[in-house]
């Protein structure tokens, strides 16, 4: 849950990471000379030989090694797997894992400076990573340029591959080349989602919103507020609140006599999230219910800045959307084989960077046929990306759009729940639904798509 | 007393005192007849608030012509300082026994503006006294840098998320009034605001020491030479503003139950425009400025205009630097011209 407050968070920073990409990724041109951050399990052996790489960009030291770990193992799990099986079309799978953390915190440059790394090694088919958006951001310019595909299994940010986000200056070199997929959806689904669950779910027909005006924040609630309309409610009023803002009781105080039943509110806990639902307590406005995206769902009561924390005895009766699988199918058989290999339970994130290195394996079958030697890294990039392929995954059967986001759209549901951890309260689940097709193109789809989630329609 | 007249008097605006509480008056019935009461009863608040910070703001530039960037920043260290002695004290939530909560908030109220006040004077000493005959770009740039100092002094010691505070004052101890619903606390906030504001008025009016500020304010050199220890009375300065400005921490502390590293940034701008805005080197200007800021804040919130509250601020900055830039009641700590 931590991980994905990070890359929450990392969506307000992305935007300036974006801007600045396209100069900021030429620079470290030298470095692909010397990849510092090499962890690598050696990789440029057999280069004639039936041998493949795949690239692996992660973070993995410091305070972020208990994301980026289970993550790589995840990765691991299926080379060795496969290798055990006699190899992907007669090719034998190397890893050449690079860390993209620099001083304990992940860093685009570094990230930048490892994908150059693996564009340089013609033996690198793919590469699966990077686990931060912003670190995203900096990567996709190097790797489109080269055409080497990148799956990502954590990232969420809308502006990595929906030109209505700013994707196209981020793959500026080759906008209609996509070189970039991922297996988890985008931040701004849950707009949606949230509307559909304060809706339907909640029976709520009356809403506030709230946004922090930042990227993230006010696409969820334009979001939100779009299909809110759509399925029949009433949006009193949206109202945008910069960062800067702790007071809330006098926009509270203006809407409090149109008797709003759920209050939604677009950005983080650290942009206002956790204040506005302790001050709508302080109003007389405690009872009805809040809900937001996973910018607020950050953990249990007892973590300094959670919104729970902030919000304190208020934040009962609150809701949030996570754009990630909580339940996988056959969750049981991949925990036993992660367990089984390393001792431990599966990552947040374990499973969904076995379904990347999956899609990537399933591509080489696909083209050894008809590709060799320096031709096999753009006829897997070529195979991945063409949206009407699809592949067996541990996340389902997925596939990818004209961007090159998954056409797996599912949003996890969560309520809070003050007496779980031990009475600090925590972020309980509630349940899951696929929005495969409502927002495939973005935050401006057609809400009608909305008619085929009904509450029923859980998992 | 021939000098003293002449300073009470301002030098622009040559309006008295009654004048001024009839125009304050009808300002106030105007917002009320806006907003509404409870409306009004946030505005009160807001505008206290930003109303102390303005006051730190708004002398050091009286004194020595100092825009005190950093001035944000002490109030939302003094917010922090709040939080930790009563965390330390062990405090967690609502002080029920009136007399104890008396004795808890005079308590926090000396000690953080103390501290504060102590943080003030030493930030003058060391970042710029120094430079008190240096070209005055060159204050003002260390005062950017004091900025920046003291916000990550408050990252490295409470990190950057926000922290909570605990509340001793109970939220929820309200009374009606005219359809409204108020809280104590907010009454308590606005008394103590503008007992703080009056203390200031008679210290500066009354005192020896208020009398060495308006001289050194108005001429330091000629004030040095009737014997006024200058290093004496800018550092004393320092030490009120930046009390005040803890005082504006303490209530904000208590009022909102948190506080983030980097919070006396924006606070500080609105301040500092509720400064400019009341004519700054005027500390009563610089107090109405802050309720006027105040009032913006919680008009832009009830007409639907709250995205462009920034831009209404800024914009009001603006309007006053280009129109009228010794601000609406002129400046008045000293009488510079």
């Amino acid at each position: 849950m931590q991980s994905r407050t990070i890359t929450a968070l990392a969506a307000a920073v992305v935007l300036t990471a974006g801007a600045c990409s396209s100069s900021a990724t030429t620079a470290p041109a030298g470095g692909s000379s010397a990849p510092a951050a090499s962890t690598g399990a050696g990789s440029s052996t057999a280069v004639g030989g039936k041998s493949v790489t795949i690239g692996v960009d992660l973070p993995l030291s410091g305070g972020e090694f208990a994301n980026g770990d289970p993550t790589k193992k995840g990765i691991e799990l299926a080379v060795n797997q496969a290798n055990q099986k006699g190899g992907v079309a007669g090719y034998k799978i190397v890893l050449s894992i690079k860390d993209d953390a620099v001083n304990g915190v992940h860093n685009p440059q570094q990230g930048a400076t490892n994908i150059q790394g693996f564009v340089a090694d013609p033996t690198v088919i793919g590469v699966v990573g990077p686990f931060n958006s912003n670190v995203g951001a900096a990567e996709i310019p190097v790797s489109n340029r080269a055409g080497l595909l990148q799956c990502s299994p954590a990232n969420t940010n809308p502006g990595l591959t929906k030109p209505q986000y700013g994707a196209l200056s981020i793959r500026s070199a080759y906008p209609n080349r996509i070189n970039y997929i991922r297996v988890a959806t985008t931040d701004d689904i849950q707009g949606l989602a949230g509307a559909e669950f304060a809706y339907n779910d909640l029976g709520k027909r009356r809403a506030y919103v709230v946004d922090d005006t930042e990227t993230y924040g006010k696409g969820l609630a334009d979001v939100f507020v779009t299909q809110f309309k759509a399925l029949g409610g009433t949006v009193i009023k949206q109202d945008g609140a910069p960062s800067s803002t702790t007071d809330y009781t006098p926009l509270l105080t203006a809407v409090q006599g149109q008797n709003p039943d759920v209050v939604y509110f677009g950005g983080v806990t650290a942009t206002g999230g956790g204040l506005l639902r302790k001050q709508m307590a302080q109003v007389g406005m405690g009872n009805i219910a809040f809900g937001g995206g996973d910018g607020i769902v950050d953990g249990p009561g007892n973590v300094q800045g959670s919104f729970i924390k902030v919000a304190g005895s208020a934040a009962a009766n609150s809701f949030g959307t996570v754009a990630a699988t909580h339940d996988i199918p056959n969750a049981s058989a991949f925990s036993d084989a992660y367990k089984a290999a390393y001792g431990a339970a599966p990552g947040a994130y374990s499973a969904s960077a076995y379904a990347c290195t999956q899609v990537i394996l399933q591509s080489l079958q696909a083209v050894a046929g008809s590709a060799s030697g320096s031709g096999l890294r753009e006829a897997v990039r070529a195979y991945a990306t063409d949206s009407s392929h699809s592949f067996t995954t541990q996340l389902g059967t997925i596939s990818f759009d004209q961007n090159g986001d998954t056409t797996q759209h599912i949003i996890s549901f969560y309520k809070t729940d003050m007496s779980a951890a031990g009475g600090v309260g925590d972020w309980v689940f509630v349940r899951q639904q696929d929005f495969g097709g409502a927002g495939s193109s973005g935050a401006s789809a057609a809400p009608g798509a909305s008619s085929a989630a009904s509450p029923a329609a859980s998992q | 007393m021939q000098m003293q007249r002449s300073i009470r008097l301002p030098s622009r605006v040559r309006r008295g005192p009654y004048q001024l509480v009839g125009a304050v008056a009808i300002c106030l019935v105007a917002a009320y007849i806006l907003v509404g009461a409870q409306q009004f009863s946030n505005f009160l608040t807001v505008g206290a608030i930003y109303a102390l910070i303005a006051l730190g703001y708004t002398m050091v530039y009286g004194i020595i012509e100092l825009i005190n960037f950093a001035h944000g920043d002490v109030f939302g260290m003094g917010a922090f300082v709040a939080l930790w002695l009563l965390t330390v004290a062990g405090f967690h939530g609502a002080i029920d026994n009136p007399l104890v909560l008396a004795v808890v908030l005079v308590a926090l109220f000396l000690l953080t503006m103390g501290i504060m006040g102590l943080v003030g004077m030493v930030i003058e000493r060391v970042a710029y006294r120094p430079l008190r005959n240096a070209p005055r770009l060159a204050p003002l740039i260390t005062a950017i840098g004091v900025s920046f100092i003291l916000e990550n002094i408050m990252q490295a010691f409470f990190g950057p998320s926000p922290v909570t505070s605990p509340q001793i004052f109970d939220l929820n101890a309200r009374f009606n009034v005219a359809g409204a619903s108020i809280g104590y606390l907010n009454v308590f906030i606005v008394l103590v605001a503008v007992a703080l504001m009056i203390a200031l008025q008679v210290f500066v009016g009354r005192t020896r020491l208020g009398r060495a500020m308006r001289s050194t304010a108005q001429d330091r050199e000629a004030a040095q030479l009737m014997g006024v220890n200058i290093d004496q009375t800018i550092a004393i300065t320092f030490f009120i503003g930046s009390a005040l400005a803890g005082a504006g921490g303490i209530v904000w502390a208590l009022y909102f139950g948190y506080a983030l590293f980097n919070q006396g940034f924006y606070a500080g701008l609105f301040a500092f425009t509720a400064a400019v805005l009341g004519g700054i080197g005027n500390t009563t200007g610089a107090a109405l400025g802050g309720f006027f800021i105040g009032f913006l804040y919680v008009a832009a919130a009830q007409y639907g205009y709250f995205r462009w509250f920034e831009v209404l601020v800024f914009g009001v900055l603006v309007l006053v630097l280009v129109f009228r830039p010794s601000g609406l009641l002129g400046q008045q700590l000293g009488e510079r011209a």
